[in-house]
């Protein structure tokens, strides 16, 4: 019984620690001090205010969004034909094909960052939206491969064949039988994959520059030099995102996270 | 995941290889052309570019990584910090994972812990670090409850030393092992553990010689990947160091940001590469030696 108790008391005391720095920072942004104080002292906008008056805030949300769009699509062209040929074809080298593919997981970001930077220079497209969204493509793809390969089932390729000897041509059995049954896969992964696109920053941050830039990068170059409660306020807009992006999740595809039915 | 898609005869068609290999070729174009061109081949310039010193084949800039004391000493830094994360990570998550699957009865409060658990994981390193920047500040939240319940007599510096840091990636990864010891504890039978009880088994030993070892392969993937991903961390060490402590990837980022030296900058690249994957491969025999044992 101690035992239970102790760990509900554990329990709760990480959920705090999970949750306090962002109710922090949104509590930071509405404060009427010119410095960043929690509990904020009065109540104010005016930081949301400057944030959207600063036309290089709102140019590097629309960067962000725009790669993370970008990547999620190039991600989704790439690991949907890749998981349908590692599901139903049974070809040599398999197995390295699928930890290539995957292996953006577990790569250092810096590493890959400096490796484009310097191979992108190479081909003259250093620093520019070209090179941010390769680099990008690369690392959330695995997302997408990750959650669409568990749905391409023998059972599902039963119907596939079905499909096929009643006369539909791959693409129509692509899109009528193989699409339905992996959308719930293709969604949460294309989900996973813009998310972790929208809030990267170690493989961005070498192919910025002042003018082109993404919200994580600028602010992690504001945040070095000047904190004020701007900054929480652009921090607050990129939680309302976070939580926006779970919801989305949940009324798409559900939350099927620590829970037996997955 | 990969294990009931890769050799599962179930999927394998029985054509022979050249067959499969042709019948594949279209879809995996697309996918291997991109990731040999934008993956493979820059990991490669990399790779090329540390070995040539002065126009030359050469190991020079090995040499220059691997004879400097300084290197070694960041090295341990790095890894210290990796492994007291990856440490405080388990001991932390482990219990919640265990709470909300196992201990949480109500649905709705399930899953609005799950979404919270998610918020910071959606949420930029960045902003991340920024929150625990204001919490551990002189007079920060932490230090003004500290001092407030007579903790500590003054204030203690948290930013720029590390335990500032370990406590921000803490706060960064926590997530990454609760999801993966959660559903790898969704998914071990209840009626196991309910067995074990009616043998006779305390609860404690149920848990210990049940429910732990059937989680072992979700927490050590959480764990590798917790290692892995703390190991590489660029941004909540260098927010949270107040330039006072420098990791390996800081040393990477300087070397391509500021000097543009991809020689030495490649070696420093592969040196973080090699040491983290030969660490990750020990902890993943490790793991494997433990997964055959349950």
């Amino acid at each position: 019984m101690i035992a239970r108790v102790l760990l509900r008391i554990v329990a709760w005391a990480v959920m705090t620690y999970l949750v306090l720095p962002l109710v922090v920072i949104i509590g930071a942004s509405l404060t009427a001090t010119s410095y960043l104080a929690f509990p904020p002292q009065g109540l104010t906008l005016d930081w949301y205010g400057r944030m959207l008056a600063d036309t290089s805030y709102v140019a590097a949300f629309g960067t962000s969004t725009a790669l993370a769009l970008a990547a999620t699509a190039g991600a989704v062209l790439l690991a949907l034909p890749a998981a349908l040929a590692i599901a139903r074809h049974d070809f040599p080298g398999k197995r390295t094909l699928l930890s290539l593919l995957m292996s953006p997981l577990v790569l250092p970001h810096v590493v890959l960052g400096a490796a484009l930077l310097q191979y992108c220079a190479a081909l003259g497209l250093m620093r520019s939206f070209a090179a941010l969204l390769v680099g990008h493509v690369v690392i959330v793809t695995p997302f997408v491969l990750r959650s669409v390969l568990p749905q391409l089932t023998p059972e599902q390729r039963a119907l596939e064949e079905a499909s096929a000897d009643l006369g539909a041509r791959p693409f129509e059995t692509f899109l009528l039988v193989v699409l339905p049954q992996i959308r719930g896969g293709l969604t949460s992964g294309a989900i996973f994959a813009f998310i972790s696109s929208w809030i990267n920053v170690e493989l961005s941050i070498f192919n910025t520059t002042a003018e082109l830039t993404t919200i994580p990068v600028k602010l992690f170059n504001y945040v070095q030099y000047t904190i004020d409660p701007v900054i929480a306020a652009v921090s607050s807009i990129t939680i309302a995102v976070a939580a926006f992006t779970i919801v989305l999740l949940d009324l798409t595809v559900g939350l099927h996270v620590l829970s037996k039915r997955r | 995941m990969t294990a009931a898609l890769t050799g599962d005869p179930a999927v394998a068609p029985a054509a022979p290889p050249p067959t499969a290999l042709r019948r594949a070729l279209p879809l995996l174009a697309a996918p291997v052309a991109f990731f040999v061109a934008f993956f493979a081949v820059p990991m490669v310039v990399v790779l090329s570019s540390s070995l040539m010193a002065g126009g030359a084949p050469s190991l020079a800039n090995y040499a220059r990584v691997l004879l400097d004391q300084y290197h070694w000493d960041v090295l341990a830094v790095t890894f210290r910090i990796a492994a007291l994360t990856t440490l405080a990570v388990t001991l932390l998550g482990y219990p919640l994972a265990y709470y909300l699957v196992r201990v949480v009865s109500s649905n709705a409060l399930r899953r609005s812990c799950v979404i919270l658990l998610l918020l910071p994981l959606f949420t930029s390193n960045i902003v991340r670090s920024f929150g625990w920047m204001i919490l551990l500040g002189r007079n920060g939240l932490v230090n003004d409850t500290l001092v407030g319940v007579g903790l500590l007599e003054r204030p203690v510096r948290f930013l720029g030393t590390e335990t500032g840091i370990v406590i921000g990636l803490v706060y960064i990864l926590l997530p990454f092992i609760v999801l993966a010891v959660g559903n790898a504890l969704a998914t071990v039978d209840p009626t196991l553990e309910e067995a074990s009880a009616d043998l006779g088994s305390s609860p404690f030993t149920t848990f210990w010689t049940v429910t732990f070892p059937l989680c072992l392969p979700g927490l050590i993937a959480g764990v590798i990947m917790v290692f892995t991903l703390a190991a590489s961390a660029y941004v909540t060490p260098a927010l949270l160091s107040g330039g006072k402590i420098t990791v390996f990837p800081m040393l990477i980022f300087q070397q391509y940001s500021t000097v543009f030296d991809v020689h030495y900058g490649g070696a420093l690249s592969i040196t973080l590469l090699v040491f983290t994957l030969v660490l990750v491969a020990l902890a993943g025999r490790i793991g494997n030696g433990g997964g055959n044992r349950s």
